[in-house]
């Protein structure tokens, strides 16, 4: 509930904003067709008076040069003024226009400002800080803003009459303010400057105004980093707090466990032994029985405790026998990398200690993998033997190899693996890719 | 049985085809009555001229012509139809262009004055013909009077080509020297000569104490630069070299004539009344007043005839030549056309003969000017004993004519430099030091 209405109030302070912000674009867009409105109309008045009054040679004299033709200059400028509404209105009143459709109309707008300067013959460029303001508040996007601030800043920079007059004659609109009397002119020139100076003022007021509206943002973004962080913080204690619990409820898992069945096989056994102390003297026969009741309990205690432990072992590997466990990752990985690969063993009956069963998995899963990623194989031998009381284990492939063999190529995994097993492992690069791994096996004491 | 042919594909063939036909009668119909909607809209190509002469003589026939070329280009060009203002005086044309150009109204093809082509040409209101002139195979400058085509040239681009063209030549006081037992100059006469038929020509007639028979009227400083082959002012007009030797020697050259008259001012009057023996007259001066019926109004009491003017120590008998210019507007909307009907007027050898026969100036294509039929066409209007000038002493005159520099301060930098020059020689300031502090006035003038 509270979120939502949180947001409600946020939508009507953006409102507000965007309000303010097109108030703020519609008195520049104002400002400029006045004073393009200003230059069209003194310029044909003018003109005309010129013309009225006969002076034309003599006018003529003191000029660079004239426009074409005023009257289709003032038609022109105007045309391409209602141009620049249309487009302002239809980013203002168009209430779904898509992302890209903004992007248009201000292109549409970069064309006609550049038109209407061009027509004017860059007596008056104030209309590309009107088209700058307009991607400073629409254009979010960092490439196109990119493109549009360089178009701007060109145009700015190219646009400008006392550069352009060196390399073409163009018209001056102080030259049309001299046909007046002194203190006419000195009228004319200020509202001319006037109007300039009041778009660059509104054009700074605006960019102001903008950068305050992003400052807020940061901070409210940097608020809710904050925030983010805070909880983030809270959940790492979650996990802390949950992890220690569940080591906890483990161990006591392992306490009942062993209780449960090592402690009530040892106990049964050791009442078993007494018994057997006690009758060894009596009755050595009864001792006897007793003594094979006892190792049968005892095996079914191992068998317990086997049990519990194949429960508290985590991987699926060691649920199932190794070759069980090694034909489905073989299964599994082809099927899923459309790579053949073949296992075989000579051994009927691979069982090891836990951690060697492991790291065989381990370095085959390594193996299949190095050869899939890097050597791009696309058949993988395995095979695993038992000579001389040591396993080798070779994973070969058809890939491109390595003419180096590079730590890092996931053969330093395999290298640690069976070095904990103080066994040995080369590689070879040279035809497809060779892992071949000695590994001693402890071949002592199996609980069967 | 597959080869035969399917009956129902056949119709739908056929209907297929039909439609197809039907769709391109239409699309050719519509195309057609576009066309020839467009073919009976008239295109007209305006073109703007002044009445009366460019070279301030009597010209009853300025329309002959013009309108005889547009006859012509009519005819050439269906739907095409020539428009042009009638009855804008000479004294009105640089106005009434200039309130045309304002509006945005001018002719696509005009005449220039010689006053307006600079500013016109910087303004950009005149259109570059360099790619029209380049893309017309068969269009050849070198036909053109080369100081006539070069008038038309503005920073080294072709504004405008030449119509008509007008050299100065030295009218000369036939009975004057005959009384005064002096022969008539030769064709290559110098500053000596001059100076010899001055020095015996100016006198006091009637013993009243004052001169009333002088050597020259109107011949300036300017004439004698021109024939001294001085450059004034650099290509552009960024500097002016009034210091140079030449222009001195020009200038000292006048003083000398100047002494001769004891600062005595010699009149039109005077001129008129046949008691001076040399004048400057333009080619279109000469033409009309030898013949019916100007030369009744004018120089009526004595015999007169023309030569070239006399060359200085460092040059040859040169002298200005003017020429009209017409352009093309850079704002027109038939460019070949108007390209077309410009080219009909200025390199038409038909149509500049008839300058010969309705106008007063020179043809500007050499064969035209050279051509025994335009010696005739003159010789018809004048009197049996007076001898024509001939072609090929006409067109070297024009050839090696010198051409006023085209920038756009000449006009102010000229009158400045000639006020100053006429106060040198009234004052008796040295020539010298005179001439270089006026080089440094007029080149400050230029830099600004």
């Amino acid at each position: 509930m509270r979120l939502m209405s949180g947001s409600k109030e946020q939508n009507m302070i953006n409102e507000k904003k965007d309000r303010r912000l097109a108030l703020f674009q519609g008195a520049m867009l104002a400002v400029n067709f006045v004073a393009v409105s200003f230059i069209c109309i003194f310029i044909y008045i003018t003109t005309e008076q010129i013309r009225a009054h006969y002076n034309a040679r003599e006018f003529l004299d003191g000029v660079v040069t004239i426009p074409e033709n005023p009257q289709m200059n003032l038609i022109i400028c105007l045309g391409l003024m209602g141009a620049l509404v249309l487009t302002f209105a239809v980013r203002h009143f168009w209430i779904s226009l898509s992302n890209s459709w903004t992007v248009a109309t201000l292109l549409v707008d970069f064309l006609v400002c550049a038109a209407v300067i061009y027509q004017l013959d860059f007596n008056y460029n104030g209309l590309l800080l009107l088209a700058f303001a307009n991607v400073i508040a629409y254009v979010r996007d960092g490439k196109s803003k990119l493109l549009f601030v360089v178009l701007a800043i060109c145009g700015y920079l190219v646009a400008d009459y006392n550069l352009l007059s060196i390399y073409m004659p163009l018209y001056r609109m102080a030259d049309y303010i001299q046909y007046y009397p002194a203190n006419a002119q000195q009228y004319l020139s200020s509202i001319n400057s006037i109007m300039v100076s009041l778009n660059v003022i509104l054009f700074i007021a605006y960019c102001i105004y903008v950068i305050n509206q992003q400052r807020g943002t940061i901070e409210e973004v940097n608020q809710l980093y904050h925030e983010l962080q805070t909880a983030n913080e809270q959940l790492h204690e979650y996990a802390d707090m949950s992890e220690r619990m569940a080591q906890t409820k483990e161990r006591n898992r392992l306490a009942r466990e062993i209780h449960d069945t090592l402690g009530h096989t040892l106990t049964g056994i050791a009442t078993g032994l007494d018994a057997c102390l006690a009758l060894m003297d009596i009755s050595p026969e009864q001792t006897k029985k007793q003594l094979e009741l006892l190792s049968k309990v005892s095996r079914e205690g191992i068998k317990d405790i086997r049990r519990s432990v194949n429960e508290l072992r985590p991987d699926s590997l060691e649920r199932l026998s190794l070759e069980v466990a090694i034909r489905k990752m073989v299964t599994e990985m082809s099927q899923v990398s459309d790579v053949k690969i073949y296992f075989e063993t000579d051994e009927k009956h691979l069982k090891f200690d836990e951690d060697e069963e492991n790291a065989i998995y381990r370095v085959i899963q390594e193996g299949i993998t190095n050869a899939v990623r890097h050597g791009k194989a696309n058949r993988i031998w395995i095979t695993l033997k038992k000579v001389d009381g040591e396993i080798i284990l070779v994973i070969r492939d058809d890939g491109i190899g390595a003419k180096e063999i590079k730590s890092g190529f996931g053969t330093k995994h395999i290298k640690e693996r069976i070095e904990m097993l103080r066994g040995t492992v080369t590689f070879d690069g040279s035809s497809g890719f060779t892992v071949t791994a000695r590994i001693p096996i402890r071949w002592g004491e199996t609980y069967d | 049985m597959i080869l035969k042919s399917d009956p129902m594909g056949d119709r739908q063939m056929k209907k297929r085809t039909a439609l197809a036909a039907t769709a391109a009668a239409a699309f050719l119909g519509v195309g057609l009555a576009v066309y020839t909607g467009n073919m009976r809209r008239e295109i007209v190509l305006e073109f703007g001229m002044f009445t009366g002469s460019n070279w301030d003589v009597a010209n009853a026939n300025s329309f002959v012509i013009i309108d005889k070329a547009i006859e012509l280009f009519e005819e050439e060009h269906p739907g095409v139809r020539i428009h042009y203002y009638s009855g804008v005086r000479k004294d009105d044309y640089s106005e009434w262009f200039s309130r045309k150009l304002l509006a945005g109204e001018e002719p696509d093809v005009f005449m220039v004055l010689g006053t307006d082509f600079n500013q016109f040409s910087s303004m950009g209101v005149m259109k570059d013909l360099g790619t029209l002139m380049d893309q017309d195979e068969n269009f050849e400058p070198g036909r053109y009077f080369d100081s006539a085509f070069r008038t038309g040239q503005y920073s080294g681009r072709q504004y405008a080509l030449p119509y008509e063209v007008v050299p100065t030549l030295m009218f000369v006081n036939k009975s004057l020297l005959t009384k005064e037992g002096i022969a008539m100059p030769d064709e290559d006469w110098t500053w000596d000569d001059l100076y010899e038929i001055c020095r015996k020509v100016t006198k006091d007639v009637d013993g009243d104490g004052l001169l009333d028979q002088f050597g020259t009227y109107n011949y300036d400083w300017l004439d004698a630069a021109y024939a001294n082959d001085a450059e004034i002012f650099e290509t552009d007009g960024d500097e002016c070299y009034f210091a140079n030797d030449r222009v001195v020697e020009a200038v000292k050259f006048i003083g000398q004539i100047d002494d001769l008259y004891r600062g005595q001012n010699v009149t039109q009057e005077d001129f008129n009344a046949g008691d001076v023996a040399l004048m400057p007259l333009t080619f279109a001066e000469y033409r009309t007043y030898k013949t019916y019926p100007y030369k009744i109004k004018r120089y009526t009491n004595f015999q007169w005839d023309c030569i070239t003017m006399p060359a200085g120590s460092h040059g040859e008998n040169l002298s200005q030549v003017d020429t009209l210019l017409m352009g093309i507007s850079a704002n027109t909307r038939y460019e070949e056309l108007a390209w077309e009907f410009l080219k009909l007027l200025t390199y038409n050898e038909e149509i500049q003969m008839e300058i010969f026969r309705s106008s007063q100036g020179a043809s500007v294509l050499k064969a035209v000017t050279e051509s025994e039929e335009m010696e005739s066409i003159v010789q018809e209007d004048m009197e049996e004993g007076d001898t024509v000038i001939s072609g090929k002493l006409l067109g070297q005159v024009i050839e090696d004519g010198r051409i006023k520099p085209q920038f756009k301060k000449y006009e102010q930098a000229m009158s400045l430099a000639d006020s100053e020059i006429s106060n040198i020689l009234e004052n008796d300031r040295t020539v010298d030091s005179s001439l270089k502090i006026l080089q440094r006035t007029v080149n400050s003038f230029l830099q600004q």
